[in-house]
């Protein structure tokens, strides 16, 4: 008789797969994740990060901006960053 | 942008959500489907938390299916995001989607980080899509991604390096291509 529940480890559906959790994930939750959205997000961003180059656009981390934008401090920054640029720039590319 | 801020996740409470518009896909990514990718990115990390369980069960209850609306995620994830210390939602690509899904995608997302001082947004996009995304959120930093001519020179030396047809290449042409282009494309 198949298990209830199934031991998953490392990516449940989420980009923070670098974070190596094990977690349960029933069937119920499994379809609760599928009811939430049929799209899956994280299979486009493993081509993009195959496709990178190192080093590509980190000077946008060094911007002011971004460490200010991406610091601890709640509520005194501006909670939305956009990167804006033409087609080909690298904007997705971003490291 | 998502790897560098899961880096920074890395042992602390912190959840980081992508979603990439994509224009072949358009209809298929209606608002309650981006809503909802970005939701089950936050809550899969661990048990799924009880009120979306009941929000489910409750939903199969109805007639037909899946009958989530707009406003319904939109509370879900407020509830979600206060459970967790830190977030950020990264969506790429905006000026892919067809201008009704952005209205309804920035407004839902101006509801959820309005309740919420713990969560980022970054976005990217076409220039143009930056007056909207200035009317929905009325204040945003907005950094011009321009390419460095040293960023798109390690870019040129990779394609030439992968180059399926290396024969045709000589010396000069390759220190031409290399000097040339990075040149043309910052006088843009």
């Amino acid at each position: 008789m198949p298990s209830k529940h199934q031991q998953v480890t490392g990516n449940v559906n989420s980009f923070n797969n670098i974070i190596n959790f094990n977690t349960e994930i029933d069937l119920e939750g499994r379809e609760i994740l599928l009811w939430l959205s049929p799209l899956e997000p994280q299979q486009r961003h493993q081509g993009v990060r195959t496709n990178r180059l190192d080093g590509i656009g980190n000077w946008v981390l060094e911007t002011n901006e971004f460490r200010k934008w991406s610091g601890v401090e709640d509520g005194c920054v501006e909670p939305v960053l956009f990167c804006n640029g033409n087609p080909g720039v690298g904007k997705t590319y971003l490291r | 942008m998502i790897d560098s801020l899961c880096d920074r996740a890395r042992g602390k409470d912190i959840a980081v959500a992508g979603l990439y518009c994509d224009f072949l896909t358009q209809q298929e990514q209606s608002v309650t489907s981006m809503l909802g990718a970005i939701l089950k990115q936050l809550v899969s990390r661990g048990r799924i938390p009880e009120h979306i369980r009941q929000a489910f069960q409750e939903d199969r209850k109805g007639f037909g299916g899946r009958c989530l609306r707009i406003s319904d995620l939109v509370e879900i994830t407020k509830k979600a995001v206060a459970a967790l210390q830190r977030v950020f939602i990264c969506i790429d690509g905006l000026d892919e989607s067809t201008p009704k899904h952005r209205r309804e995608l920035l407004e839902s997302l101006r509801e959820i980080i309005r309740v919420s001082a713990n969560t980022r947004l970054f976005l990217t996009g076409r220039p143009h899509v930056g007056d909207e995304i200035m009317k929905c959120f009325g204040k945003v930093v907005m950094i011009p991604i321009i390419p460095t001519q040293d960023n798109i020179r390690s870019y040129l030396e990779m394609r030439l390096a992968n180059d399926t047809d290396p024969d045709i290449m000589d010396n000069e042409l390759r220190v031409d291509i290399l000097r040339v282009i990075p040149e043309k494309i910052s006088e843009m």
